[in-house]
């Protein structure tokens, strides 16, 4: 494929941007000639006020060096003139030859407006536009010297600060009442204009400049209409610039103010562009790169012979002026219907006003703190519905709620002593240390100092304390938070509890960061659960976090009704509970009176308002709760073990009842289910239990992780035992480490197979220490829930206002 | 990155500290002895009440101090500096409002060839910045200038900080500025500053100016974050392997430049604690620098500024 010829005039910003994207989209399709009046290629001129004031150097603003104009084989002819284009024949005359054409494009940029004042040729007046005026000001600057700008703008203020940090006595001369009228209002620019006074530069507005005096053909003074004499050694003009279209003019290219372009940038010549600060688009001229930027993407989509329109947006303007920080977007002029929302700091010399019209933000000034100029102006750009926030629009993004407290916050906050991974006693110090010595990934750590290398509930700790280290160079797997309320995962939470020692619903809401004020159905009675499993003695059962099943203390049936189950011990029952349950079923018309699998009997249909009624007749006949609706021990099923089964080689029935009165009342993770049976019959169906007991003449087998619901599993092998008390302390041990280190809602089969057997097997079986740990902390548990609901609330019946809407029933 | 890590770099500050009070003390929270594992462990073993060792003294005094030569000072962990080589040091404190938040202690060693500048100004009864104290090295001709030199506002590096009340990092010191003391920073091969203001109760301001040469440069990569609005954005940097940092379209919306989230890295840490940090580790830090100081700047009670440099 055989190149075009592209000649570019003008090597500004512009037309470097649109060669950049020309380049990207097409590369090696264009062989392109650059002419440039300077003597050099691109750089960022908007920079050139921080190399004036020495805060950045030449070298810092090349936007485009000798190596890139090299790489993309474009012929640079920097610092030759071009004479004349020649439209017809499609050759650019430059001083030193000619270059034919297919296309061209013209970005000659704009000059410096020089007022005629007498006075203005004199040696000592320059213009502010280019890198020999910026080292034409270094060269005159020195303490003590005087300088003048006529021109409080953008460009006059930014040399002035910048000649002052050099040494300069400073003037600025403005004509208006305040400085950059265009940009601030009134308010805007008093706070400016003080902030520059207290830096030392003079500040002379509503001044009109009449004559420059001289002495020896170079500059002494500027003279104002009131007769003020302004003494100086150099006299800055920066009052405006205007197109630079001399050269399209005179090639026959229609030019207004400046050369007049369409909406695809395409000049009166269908095969000559024009780009930058030299066009005119729509009746409007440009000063700001970000809509030069957006030309120059459209000057490369025409080249390429792609759909695009030039479209002005919004512009938004910043004073290079370190310490003057103001920022200005939008249309801030007074008009009907318009509103403003102003706010005023005096002591950190902050001001801000918004202006809305019709719902909307139309414009933004800002002076001191304008941390959140990007947000404002997204939203004027994107004509963002803003009725919602507007109370407190004025504060910034953190106060629409979309910004939380980061998750990470809480884990950096912790000390280096606190515990990360409790299974292998692995502290933060320890951890952060590691990985400050390179161990920049999960595996490095865990190789290194174990953490999360055993139950692995930690990960999600260790991962953010790689985060917390290494910043974005650790890229933060995607964990599933508990809900939309947090950021956090269910065992980042659990852990978080534990090592910040949160002992109540508000302290986890505050110092994890929650975005709710107190939670949801969904993670609201998984920080129950977690606060009372950790904390027993100190944090108590909140009802309102519980599912509505919990709060009744009975079973919601699909007709509003309840299922009442009173507990039998081990599936023992006798003739005086049946006769109670049998009377409380005439009493309150029971429908329906049903023997379940977990050995009891179920009183169905009974109407809400008969619950604390049926409860205390019950309970008068011995029978308590059997909790047939709790996240928490539901039944110990047993076959009838050696009292009556010739094969039964131990006490099921004995054994079960003494697990289940140890066991009752205690909330768990999710229901907990066991059984008991004498013999490897297994009549009690043992092995797809959550703790299954099967007895051999030998003692006890102890095994766990069974289902048999929408999963089926058969039970894991966790140990084999010689006496019942040793098979009771693997139950209990087993059951309050589920309790400790389980997600909510998971089930103990979810839970094992998530930490391995083998995990659970160090802790219950081999650590001695640790199961009897795990025993007394159950104990010291079931101290406070060891007792029967259907009693507290025939005492007490109590109606719940639930805080959150926790009708919905988590699946199980 | 071009070069090799370098892993041994002749520094100005050879070791720098952090200390936070804690029951009415000042203790030991993070620090970079740059391999001198004696004296940090005399540092982790120490503590000072107010006004007790150079940490206590910038307590006390509500200012940054600059001590040179320990012996016989209030210098309280003497021994071990000496043997590490350490001659002299600076701390500044971190108030927010009334309240100390941390000292920053940096230690230089001493010898013929150790260049750089680390000056302590504040304001002189004509209303003009002039040397408290500063700590040179073997630059004795730009010292000697330093002293003699007042800055008004506005004016210089110092001055510049003074009125803008924001950190300042000045390129190209030796050369086309005209105050003298521009000539002798050239002279002694310095080549970039960087200045910021350091808030203590009271009115008077102090200006920190660190000045660094090639030789023995204070860092090789020197970074000011915005730290406005519980983020950090970089406005400026410079460094010697990645060039120019900052980023900036010059429209005041700075869409492209480097952010930093609360406690996220190493500036994230400095933004999230309010804290000055210290570490040492390649870890996390960009351009595989191995040592990171990081120190906030306050104005009215709210963190403005991040100053932040690399070894």
């Amino acid at each position: 494929m055989s190149t075009r010829k592209l000649v570019v005039i003008g090597a500004g910003m512009a037309s470097g941007r649109a060669l950049e994207h020309l380049f990207e989209a097409a590369a090696g399709e264009w062989d392109v000639t650059l002419f440039n009046a300077e003597p050099r290629g691109n750089y960022n001129r908007i920079m050139l006020s921080p190399v004036l004031s020495g805060e950045k150097s030449y070298s810092e603003i090349v936007i485009h060096d000798d190596d890139w104009y090299a790489q993309h084989g474009v012929t640079c002819r920097f610092g030759e003139q071009v004479l004349r284009i020649d439209t017809e024949a499609k050759v650019v005359e430059g001083e030193n030859g000619h270059v034919p054409y297919d296309k061209l494009l013209i970005a000659t940029g704009s000059s410096p407006v020089i007022i005629p004042l007498p006075g203005h040729d004199l040696d000592g007046v320059i213009a502010y536009r280019d890198l020999e005026d910026t080292n034409r000001m270094i060269d005159t600057a020195k303490p003590g010297a005087k300088a003048v700008i006529i021109g409080g703008g953008l460009l006059g203020l930014e040399a002035a600060a910048g000649l002052r940090l050099r040494g300069m006595d400073v003037s600025v001369v403005h004509l208006n009442g305040h400085l950059m009228e265009r940009q601030l209002d009134e308010s805007a620019g008093f706070l400016l204009r003080k902030s520059l006074e207290s830096r030392g530069i003079d500040i002379y507005c509503g001044a009109n400049s009449r004559e420059i005096l001289g002495q020896d053909g170079k500059v002494r003074a500027l003279v104002l209409d009131d007769g003020t004499e302004l003494p100086c050694d150099l006299l800055v003009m920066a009052v405006g610039i205007r197109p630079n279209i001399t050269l399209a003019k005179a090639s026959g290219i229609a030019t207004g103010r400046g050369i007049h372009v369409d909406d695809q940038m395409v000049t009166s010549h269908a095969d000559i562009l024009s780009v930058g600060e030299c066009i005119e688009h729509d009746g409007a001229v440009f000063g700001l790169v970000a809509p030069l930027y957006d030309q120059a993407k459209v000057v490369a989509q025409t080249l390429l012979g792609e759909d695009a329109t030039f479209v002005p947006k919004q512009l938004s303007t910043k004073l290079k002026v370190t310490g003057c920080d103001l920022f200005s977007a939008g249309d801030f002029a007074d008009g009907e219907g318009r509103e403003d929302i102003v706010f005023r700091d005096p002591g950190r010399g902050v001001y801000k006003r918004l202006v809305i019209e019709a719902g909307r933000l139309i414009g933004a000034v800002m002076y001191g703190d304008t941390s959140d100029s990007n947000w404002f102006f997204g939203l004027i750009r994107d004509n963002t519905d803003i009725e919602e926030m507007r109370e407190t629009l004025i504060f910034g993004p953190a106060y629409q709620g979309s910004a939380s407290l980061d998750p990470l916050s809480a884990v950096a906050a912790l000390p280096r002593e606190a515990e990360i991974c409790g299974c292998n006693g692995v502290c933060k110090g320890t951890i952060a240390d590691a990985i400050q010595g390179g161990a920049t990934d999960l595996g490095a750590v865990r190789a290194q100092t174990k953490a999360s290398a055993s139950c692995g509930t930690c990960t999600g700790l260790v991962e953010q304390l790689l985060q917390v280290s290494l910043g974005d160079a650790f890229q933060m797997p995607t964990a599933q938070p508990i809900c939309a309320c947090c950021d956090l995962s269910h065992e980042d939470v659990r852990r978080l509890i534990r090592s910040q020692e949160l002992k109540s619903q508000d302290a986890v809401w505050q110092e994890l960061g929650w975005k709710t004020r107190n939670g949801c159905h969904v993670c609201r009675p998984a920080v129950n659960f977690y606060l009372l499993a950790d904390w027993p003695l100190e944090y108590r059962d909140d009802p309102q976090s519980r599912f509505v099943n919990e709060r009744k203390h009975a079973n919601i049936q699909k007709d509003g009704t309840f299922s009442v189950v009173p507990r039998m011990w081990g599936g023992i029952t006798n003739p005086a509970e049946l006769r109670a349950i049998a009377d409380a079923a005439d009493k309150y018309n029971v429908p329906t009176v049903k023997v379940t699998g977990g050995q009891r009997i179920d009183l169905l249909g009974v109407k809400g308002e008969d619950l604390p009624h049926i409860w205390a007749d019950l309970n008068k006949a011995g029978l308590v709760s059997g909790h047939a609706y709790s996240k928490g021990l539901r039944t110990v099923k047993t076959c009838v073990g050696t009292d009556h089964c010739r094969f039964g080689t131990q006490d099921s029935t004995g054994l079960g009842i003494k697990l289940e009165k140890i066991l009752w009342g205690s909330w768990t993770p999710h229901k907990v289910k066991l059984a008991v049976s004498g013999c490897p019959r297994n009549c009690a169906e043992a092995t797809c239990k959550d703790v299954g007991i099967i007895s051999v003449d030998s003692g006890y087998q102890v095994s766990v992780g069974g289902a048999a619901g929408m999963d089926v599993k058969e039970t894991e092998r966790l140990g084999d035992v010689a006496t019942e008390q040793e098979a009771i302390d693997l139950s209990v041990a087993f059951i309050q480490l589920y309790r400790e280190n389980a997600k909510y809602l998971d089930r103990p089969y979810k839970w094992v197979a998530k930490v391995g057997l083998d995990w659970v097997k160090e802790r219950v079986v081999d650590d001695l220490g640790e199961r009897a740990r795990l025993i007394v902390a159950f104990d010291l548990s079931q101290s406070i829930y060891r007792k029967d609901p259907w009693a507290e609330h025939v005492q007490s019946a109590q109606a719940f206002q639930p805080v959150a809407d926790l009708t919905l029933e988590a699946a199980e | 990155m071009d070069g090799p890590i370098e892993t041994e770099t002749d520094t100005f500050i050879q070791v720098a500290e952090v200390w936070v009070p804690k029951d009415g003390l000042l203790v030991y929270a993070a620090g970079d002895a740059n391999g001198l594992g004696a004296f940090e462990e005399a540092s982790r073993g120490t503590s000072f009440a107010k006004g007790e060792g150079l940490p206590g003294k910038a307590w006390a005094k509500g200012r940054p101090v600059v001590l040179k030569g320990f012996d016989g000072s209030y210098f309280k962990r003497v021994e071990a500096a000496k043997e590490a080589g350490l001659s002299a040091a600076v701390a500044v404190p971190v108030f927010d409002g009334d309240t100390l938040k941390a000292v920053l202690v940096v230690l230089c060693g001493d010898d013929a060839n150790r260049i750089g500048a680390i000056e302590v100004w504040t304001e002189n009864r004509d209303g003009l910045l002039m040397l408290d104290d500063g700590y040179y090295g073997a630059a004795d001709e730009f010292e000697f200038v330093s002293q003699h030199t007042c800055f008004p506002r506005g004016q210089g590096l110092p001055g510049g900080v003074w009125a803008a009340d924001a950190p300042i990092l000045m390129r190209d010191l030796g050369s086309g500025y005209k105050f003298i003391r521009a000539s002798a920073a050239g002279k002694a091969g310095l080549t970039s500053g960087i200045g910021l203001p350091i808030r203590v109760p009271g009115a008077k301001p102090y200006i920190l100016t660190l000045l660094s040469a090639l030789g023995t440069p204070i860092a090789r990569r020197f970074e000011i974050w915005d730290a406005r609005g519980g983020k950090a954005v970089l406005i400026d940097g410079v460094c010697e392997r990645e060039g120019a940092l900052w980023r900036d379209e010059g429209d005041g919306t700075r869409a492209d430049a480097p952010r930093a989230e609360m406690w996220k890295g190493h500036i994230g840490q400095v933004l999230g604690s309010g804290l000055p940090v210290v570490m040492r580790s390649a870890a996390g830090l960009p351009a595989s620098y191995g040592a990171f100081v990081g120190l906030p700047c306050y104005a009215s009670g709210v963190m403005t500024h991040i100053v932040a440099w690399y070894i």
